[in-house]
């Protein structure tokens, strides 16, 4: 506590009255810790921690969704996803709400022991999230799937999406805290660009409180020394090369292309897709999918929170006709999205 | 019905043959109280004060078995504390069965056993029941009812807590929520978190006598936050309360962080919340901690005029609001 005192008054020291430094965060779960933790209540007044895109059910898109809960009312077909996917709401309801043959899983192996006692079935593994969930996908296909197995990916890239926001002058970045698993993953190198091309301090922290704490402080040092560097305080879990092992099975199963974002539209090379030898296992292929229109949600602006430009509160439908009972946007649906989030963490007064 | 693989039957609920031999050979041998086996429409009884408290509760839990209790025992548990948490000495219980067609007769005499275990613990007696039969499939398994009976020693109400007060909590919270998100198997995860469900009455008499005693309640559903967010809207005081100081399991704060769940709104089935005066907290903590359910009691928080609402100063010393349960991700935990 002694300790955490100290690195908080360091913070305060580090943030002068006439300038505004916004550090933004792009992890679900560290937006988390930030927000169950009431950093944001201990901190000088000119320093903003933004939460960015860090919920990949925030940006999945409509179309996959529909896709899947259409999928999933086929007799042929068993869908299997995260929990949290299954309730995201769409123009045509969510997969729970709509859906008909589908399960929860953990993990994507029990897609395989699914599909197994299932041999008669299509398994169809909606598989989405950033590099932490690409990496165990591509794990399974390493191991070798049955054949009555396919992956429908929804996969996004951090990297992308990052540089993505730091071209938007509207936002404007001062430090970036890197996502702890996704690092783990790609490794804290990964991240050298936003230092060295667009001179942004960007720090890989855990999800410890008080190792987000020493994150902030490290970009507030180096913004005081006219520095942009890339370090790292969560040496323990992360390596520079990350998991170079992941890396590879992730690249031979899948490539990089051109994916929508929800509430945000379509980014060139975001998001991850089954190579083209691996056709047989994509569902996209298999099952001739096609996409659809996205319907914008009156009065939603899920897209506009995901990019920074915007807390939750300013929405008008937030802890009004959006909560996590009755969530209109995917912002709200998560445990990672940043409105579910705030919504349970609103400051007490 | 000795076969052990007997299975309820929808004539078991019929009201004849059938229902008289399931409760004089199955219930019987479990419930036996002077004021039950008369089998009457009604049991007569002797309660020894003027002013008696009556509570009543259904229980759905799923599954009907997990580490540290199942559907009996928590039937009898979760009724007495609602007395013991209100004041009074909980005397005599009713309990109603619903029974599902096909429900194994030895999973039933399991529970009653546990029942019969509960209320010799808890001293009370069950002195009228009950016991339908509903097709497959209509119920999972079985549906528990009971309703309380006690005699008020203290009137608790929230109207006693005032500014300055202290708030006690009995011991590690979160360990029956965690228990049952395990029990149900949706999740690939072992670990050695058994329910806390226990009768308090023998806990919690002994701070009758205290005079700064103020307020109860056993933090089931929802939780402590959503216990004390109801008391800080019914009362108008505010509440703090300090992260470090709840007592939480290692392993339940691990889970819990995994599953995304707050142990602060995560249903407790043997513990209290204790409003106490200042210069009574050392006597009843003192008291609690004598006793094996109370060893792990402790201080979490104080009563406020200075905010309104629940307010949780984190442990890096920030602070969020409390407020009451909005998400139910585990229900029928009780």
């Amino acid at each position: 506590m002694h300790k955490t005192k100290n690195i908080i008054k360091l913070i305060h020291s580090l943030v002068s009255d006439n300038r505004k430094i916004r550090i933004m965060n792009v992890c679900g779960s560290h937006e988390h810790t930030i927000a169950f933790s009431g950093m944001r209540t201990l901190m000088p007044e000119n320093l903003e921690i933004i939460p960015g895109p860090g919920c990949p059910v925030c940006v999945c898109p409509e179309s996959d969704i529909i896709n899947a809960i259409n999928l999933s009312t086929r007799d042929d077909v068993i869908l299997v996803t995260y929990g949290d996917m299954l309730r995201v709401p769409t123009q045509k309801g969510s997969i729970r709400s709509q859906g008909k043959n589908f399960r929860m899983i953990t993990s994507p192996f029990e897609a395989i022991n699914i599909a197994k006692s299932n041999p008669d079935k299509k398994l169809v593994f909606f598989s989405i999230g950033f590099e932490t969930t690409t990496a165990p996908t591509a794990g399974i296909l390493e191991m070798g799937v049955p054949d009555n197995l396919f992956i429908l990916s929804s996969h996004k890239l951090t990297p992308t999406i990052m540089e993505v926001l730091v071209k938007d002058a509207e936002i404007g970045i001062d430090g970036f805290i890197a996502p702890g698993h996704v690092s783990a993953i790609v490794g804290s190198n990964a991240w050298n660009v936003f230092s060295e091309k667009y001179g942004i301090p960007t720090v890989v922290a855990g999800f410890e409180a008080e190792n987000l704490l020493l994150g902030i402080l490290e970009i507030l040092q180096q913004l005081k020394n006219g520095k942009a560097e890339t370090s790292n305080v969560y040496k323990g879990v992360v390596k520079p090369e990350g998991n170079v092992q992941a890396q590879k099975i992730m690249n031979k199963y899948f490539e990089v292309s051109d994916v929508n974002w929800r509430g945000i539209g379509c980014i060139p090379a975001s998001g991850l897709e089954l190579r083209e030898q691996y056709a047989e296992r994509n569902a996209r292929k298999v099952f001739e999918l096609e996409d659809i229109k996205e319907a914008k949600i009156p009065g939603c602006i899920c897209g506009t929170i995901v990019l920074g430009k915007a807390y939750p509160s300013a929405c008008k439908l937030f802890k009004k006709a959006c909560t996590p009972k009755t969530p209109k946007g995917p912002c709200m649906v998560s445990m990672e999205g940043s409105c579910n989030i705030w919504y349970k963490t609103l400051p007490a007064d | 019905m000795k076969n052990s693989n007997s299975k309820i039957e929808i004539g078991h609920g019929s009201g004849g043959r059938l229902t008289r031999e399931l409760i004089e050979k199955v219930f019987l041998k479990h419930i036996a109280s002077e004021e039950l086996r008369p089998l009457e429409d009604a049991a007569y009884v002797h309660l020894k004060t003027h002013h008696s408290a009556i509570t009543t509760d259904s229980y759905v839990v799923r599954p009907l078995f997990f580490p540290g209790g199942n559907i009996g025992k928590l039937s009898v548990c979760g009724t007495v504390n609602d007395l013991v948490v209100s004041g009074a000495l909980p005397r005599y219980l009713s309990i109603g069965f619903i029974l599902e067609e096909g429900f194994s007769v030895e999973s039933l005499e399991d529970i009653l056993q546990s029942i019969r275990e509960a209320v010799q613990h808890a001293g009370v007696h069950i002195v009228t029941g009950d016991t339908k039969v509903v097709e497959k499939d209509k119920c999972d398994g079985m549906y528990i009812n009971t309703t309380g009976f006690g005699e008020v020693v203290r009137t608790l109400h929230s109207d006693n807590v005032s500014d300055g007060d202290v708030v006690l909590v009995t011991g590690t919270i979160g360990d029956h929520g965690t228990a049952i998100a395990i029990a149900r198997n949706e999740f690939d995860i072992k670990a050695p978190v058994a329910s806390d469900c226990a009768p308090l009455n023998n806990l919690l008499t002994p701070l009758f006598d205290i005079e700064g005693l103020k307020w109860m309640r056993d933090p089931t559903r929802g939780g402590v936050a959503t216990v004390l967010a109801e008391l800080s809207g019914s009362t108008g005081f505010g509440i703090e309360v300090f992260e470090d100081q709840v007592p939480v399991r290692e392993d339940v704060r691990f889970i819990s962080d995994m599953l995304g769940y707050d142990p602060l709104y995560l249903a407790n089935e043997g513990k209290a919340l204790i409003i106490v005066s200042k210069d009574s907290t050392d006597k009843i903590l003192d008291i609690l901690k004598k006793h094996s359910l109370g060893q792990n009691a402790a201080i979490i928080g104080h009563i406020t005029s200075d905010f309104r609402r629940v307010k949780l100063r984190t442990r890096i010393g920030g602070e969020r609001l409390l407020d009451l349960l909005e998400e139910d991700l585990l229900p029928r935990i009780c």
